[in-house]
């Protein structure tokens, strides 16, 4: 009853790329060449996004050491695998393996959680077996008038997520990095996009700091700009012609919401007299050239990353935005960035996205296990 | 309490100014407009009524006009102890997760002082409630006759299914979790919570809201609140406001201080 899969849908099962990457890479907090394996019993789970942790206490002499172990993807990752919040009751014995933290305070990342008991694998980190996901098929759906629908035929739903790259990097430019943008080897830096000089030493420092000092992880600020479109819980449009605007709606990050006008009006920002203040989102006019919606946006703040990886931007910057829908499964995006403040020219970065039929955004928050 | 009740006739009358100010002439922008004359509750072409914005006219929103469940009936509701106790405490001790930028579902959507804008899209057959303030987020209502999932995954909006009763929209809502409070008082809930409310457009610019609260967690028995009337606030357009960023508590918030960083515990 709950989900209503479109014609022709079929279930597509990944077979690798990012299925999990909720927030800070595992870098950012765990020393990867620091393994380390415990066993104690379950205290407790604190079952939250962007981590669900599982507390333990570790015997040992003169006193028992409680050990906090991190899970990677949150509640939705661990659901689809079957979890729950009583999937581990208090008293359990478990093992864990995973890697310390950088701090040297006692944490750990739980790339595998076994009950001692039973031996059976209760987590397996990002190599357990994702779930299949839902792939459309067929021709772009279309308004009546012909142009292109962004968003569900009627009574379908759907959302666009898994986009095909989860960071930023100038088009025809291939350059090694995980799925959050960290790059193999700083020393490629200099090749990801035009930096001006500063913006290279910035992006530089916020490469070799595991992109620690990310706001959008340290204090939930939206992820503005393209970024939004390389979040791993997606996003929804919804096309309202009646009111000449688009509504974006953001499955993660803090379930954000804006607007797109069409009718050449822009986003208004904060009430009470600084609506001209520069925005995480930027004031937004849309267009249709053809079959292509084209956003043209400026006017943006400092106070986020605009790139998962931590590419800088300043408040000059000015984005025109490209969205097709080649099919019904398919959104090519292709972003051309000018930001005289940070970058030597302008640049361009593309990648797709694709429709999710007959599910909602995965419902995430970020400021879900802040107090 | 006393004291308690003039700062709420104070926020009331605040509300009251701060409405009547951003309908003065010459401001710029949302809200600015004339009140818009008392007009008929504007219909779909099926009869239905429209609760958001009417095709062809500019948009606006609802104001805020529910702050407390128990208005008026505090001594009627059916707390179990505990509850009445936490309820007792947050009259002093407002430190409430709405104020620390979460999601807050419920009744507690149509508190928050910019507030809401009801987005109706007929042909998904359903309507977004979206928060103006707060968390800049939003909720999904169900009107496509569809029943409640099996093993619902508790959330800060739940799950909204709406269905016509008359002129009135019935909404219930299961799958709530308790990261956050009902109404801005703190009246208590668990996760054992279903909210039934009910929507009514009476004219143009009038909604009328009522909750029943059916919380075996939290009280003896099934509960319903008086009506509370909500404003219609022509032109009135969501923006941006992003609570992190603006919240004026930022420091309640862990994560927005400058000694916290991802290393820290629970902290990503």
């Amino acid at each position: 009853m709950r989900s209503f899969v479109g014609a022709g849908a079929v279930w597509l099962a990944l077979a690798s790329g990012p299925a999990t990457h909720a927030q800070h890479t595992l870098a950012a907090k765990f020393d990867v060449t620091k393994p380390l394996t415990l066993t104690g019993t379950v205290t407790q789970i604190d079952w939250a996004n962007p981590y669900v942790h599982v507390l333990m206490k570790v015997p040992g002499q003169p006193l028992p050491t409680l050990w906090a172990v991190e899970l990677e993807g949150g509640t939705i990752h661990l659901t689809n695998n079957g979890w729950n919040e009583s999937s581990l009751p208090p008293g359990e014995m478990i093992r864990v393996e995973g890697f310390a933290a950088r701090d040297g305070s006692k944490q750990v990342s739980g790339k595998s959680l076994v009950v001692t008991r039973t031996g059976r694998s209760v987590y397996v980190g990002t190599n357990g077996t994702p779930r299949p996901r839902p792939a459309a098929s067929g021709p772009t759906p279309r308004w009546p008038d012909g142009r292109p629908r962004l968003g569900p035929p009627p009574g379908q739903t759907g959302y666009w997520g898994y986009p095909s790259r989860t960071s930023l990097v100038e088009d025809g430019v291939s350059v090694p990095m995980d799925a959050y943008g960290l790059l193999n080897n700083v020393a490629d830096a200099r090749r990801v996009a035009p930096l001006q000089p500063w913006a290279l030493a910035l992006y530089q420092l916020r490469q070799r700091t595991f992109l620690q000092r990310d706001p959008m992880l340290l204090a939930c600020k939206p992820p503005g700009g393209p970024r939004q479109f390389q979040q791993i819980h997606g996003f929804q449009f919804v096309e309202q012609p009646d009111f000449k605007r688009v509504f974006v709606l953001l499955g993660g990050g803090n379930r954000n919401r804006r607007i797109i006008y069409t009718d050449g009006r822009k986003h208004l920002g904060q009430l009470q007299g600084n609506d001209d203040n520069p925005l995480f989102y930027g004031l937004a006019v849309g267009r249709w050239d053809g079959d292509t919606f084209v956003v043209d946006l400026r006017q943006f703040n400092e106070e986020f990353w605009f790139d998962n990886g931590g590419l800088p931007h300043t408040e000059q910057l000015q984005m025109i935005e490209r969205f097709t829908r080649v099919d019904m499964a398919t959104m090519r995006y292709e972003v051309t960035i000018n930001d005289p403040g940070a970058y030597t020219r302008p640049w361009r970065s593309s990648w797709t996205l694709n429709w999710v039929p007959g599910e909602e955004t995965p419902y995430f928050l970020c400021q879900d296990n802040r107090p | 309490m006393i004291a308690r009740g003039l700062a709420l006739l104070l926020a009331i009358g605040l509300l009251t100014v701060s409405a009547q100010a951003q309908q003065a002439p010459g401001g710029a922008g949302r809200g600015a407009g004339p009140a818009a004359p008392a007009a008929a509750t504007p219909r779909w072409p099926d009869g239905k009524p429209i609760l958001g914005s009417v095709p062809g006219q500019p948009v606006g929103g609802w104001g805020a006009g529910v702050t407390s469940l128990p208005r008026g009936k505090l001594k009627e509701i059916p707390f179990q102890p505990w509850a009445r106790a936490v309820y007792d405490m947050r009259q002093i001790d407002q430190f409430e997760p709405h104020t620390r930028c979460k999601a807050s579902g419920g009744s507690r959507q149509f508190s928050t002082p910019y507030g809401t804008e009801f987005v109706e899209v007929p042909e998904l057959q359903r309507m977004y409630i979206m928060d103006n303030g707060g968390p800049n987020s939003y909720r999904i209502i169900y009107l496509d006759g569809r029943s409640f999932p099996e093993n619902l995954m508790p959330t800060n909006y739940g799950y909204s299914i709406g269905r016509w009763e008359g002129d009135t929209l019935v909404v219930e809502t299961r799958g709530l979790n308790e990261k956050f409070w009902m109404d801005r008082d703190g009246t208590p809930h668990t996760a054992q919570l279903k909210v039934i409310e009910r929507l009514t457009r009476t004219d143009f610019n009038t909604l009328r809201y009522q909750a029943t609260i059916d919380d075996p967690g939290a009280y003896t028995r099934p509960w319903t609140t008086n009506d509370f009337l909500l404003r219609w606030r022509p032109g009135d357009e969501l923006f941006e406001y992003i609570c992190q960023q603006f919240n004026q508590g930022p420091e309640l918030m862990l994560g927005s201080q400058e000694d916290v960083d991802n290393t820290r515990f629970f902290v990503p």
